[in-house]
């Protein structure tokens, strides 16, 4: 039968390292963002109060925009930040993928199923906001 | 204000929030949203953008170290999100179908009541053992944590499955239908329907909240409501937040949380009663 206490260390741990993960970018990217002087760093309050000025220079809105950004040369930082967004977003969804894993090898087919049809779940849910 | 200084402020707002929301099973978007939006003046949008990822940031690190001593219960939980996320991906497909205004007044009024019956709750330290519901058993929903407040152990068991799966799907279908969070929700039908201690059942929603989050926030980033310069701050300061409230919560009183967890419910009741009655709250 299952070992629950196992199970939830490897979820308390992917949920961890996610997180501190994400983190580490989006502070990197802050940081490199205002050491480097960007222009826009004197204009943070005029972005974030006018969402059409800070929409068309700041917010990717799609993985393909942070990763053209990143491969710029110098990288944008703000697009650091952004991938450590994205990081932090997907990290329950690790998390999930993980228990199904751990739930079915410790022979739990119920909760290996019940997790599956969790992560089938936010699967298409993704899919539905890609397809907008 | 100062580039810096708002930054700093949105950092220490942003601490209190996922301090509360890991205490209180809530995502913080009760509170950053109307914060965000009031007090710095930011656009509603990228304030519902940085919510959402409070709530991912909350559940992150408060759920983790739940997890780590067992407060929260990572089968309740998983089998919950199931009707939590299908009842979201249903409200979203219904979205514009049914009225809002109608489902906003029936809601804060269900959620009036359950302020009233949670009141007289507020002395109960843990439920009283009931009978054995067969889908408890059946997929072992139950279990054991260290109380460090009472210095024991204590072991629970759902009951009334069908009707706290039920309250879950309707959650799940109103923060689809109307674009809200449903922390307090989660927390409403353990507490009250299943009848498990009140911090399993806000440590367990602190789980969900993040699943649950995750399947909208594609949506929030792919609409570009997540600002980097907003939600930047405040995850960070949602992390560091949750991590000081789940320390300070294993050691409260299951009846201390509630006191705390009845106001939170009446403002959303009164704030649901006036926006279904047509008077705009952020």
């Amino acid at each position: 039968m299952s070992r629950p206490v196992a199970i939830e260390r490897i979820i308390a741990r992917i949920l961890t390292f996610g997180g501190l993960f994400s983190i580490a970018l989006v502070l990197g990217g802050l940081v490199v963002y205002a050491a480097a002087g960007h222009p826009q760093a004197r204009e943070i309050v005029r972005v974030v109060h006018n969402r059409e000025a800070g929409r068309a220079v700041d917010v990717f809105t799609s993985l393909g925009d942070v990763w053209r950004a990143l491969a710029q040369r110098p990288p944008d930082p703000l697009a650091i930040t952004a991938l450590g967004l994205v990081c932090l977003l997907v990290t329950p969804v690790l998390g999930v993928a993980a228990a199904a894993v751990a739930f079915w090898r410790s022979g739990d087919r119920d909760y290996a199923a019940i997790s599956g049809i969790v992560l089938a779940m936010l699967v298409l849910s993704f899919a539905l906001a890609a397809a907008g | 204000m100062s580039p810096l200084l708002l930054v700093t402020a949105l950092f220490g707002t942003s601490v209190m929030a996922g301090g509360t929301g890991a205490i209180l099973g809530l995502g913080g978007g009760i509170l950053l949203i109307p914060i965000l939006t009031l007090f710095f003046g930011i656009d509603l949008h990228y304030a519902m953008g940085a919510s959402i990822v409070s709530v991912i940031a909350t559940s992150s690190g408060a759920a983790a170290a739940y997890l780590r001593t067992s407060l929260s219960n990572v089968r309740i939980g998983l089998f919950l999100v199931v009707a939590t996320v299908s009842g979201a991906l249903v409200g979203a497909a219904l979205a514009g179908v049914v009225p809002p205004r109608l489902l906003q007044l029936l809601l804060g009024l269900a959620l009036a009541y359950s302020t009233l019956t949670t009141l007289r709750q507020l002395r109960v330290e843990l439920p009283e053992p009931t009978e054995a519901d067969p889908l408890a058993l059946r997929f072992g929903l139950e279990g054991a944590y260290y109380d460090a407040a009472l210095d024991r152990d204590v072991k629970y068991r759902a009951t009334r499955v069908r009707s706290g799966f039920g309250a879950m799907f309707g959650a799940g279908l109103l923060s689809g239908l109307l674009g809200i969070g449903s922390g307090a929700f989660k927390v409403l039908a353990m507490d009250h329907f299943m009848r498990l201690p009140m911090k399993v059942s806000t440590a367990t929603s602190n789980f969900m909240i993040g699943i649950t989050s995750a399947a909208s926030a594609g949506i929030y980033f792919a609409r570009g409501d997540i600002h980097p310069l907003v939600a930047a701050p405040v995850a960070v300061g949602v992390l560091v937040g949750a991590v000081f409230g789940t320390r300070l919560m294993a050691r409260l009183r299951n009846t201390t949380i509630r006191k705390a967890f009845v106001p939170v419910l009446g403002w959303l009741a009164v704030s649901m009663i006036l926006r279904g009655l047509g008077i705009g709250l952020p």
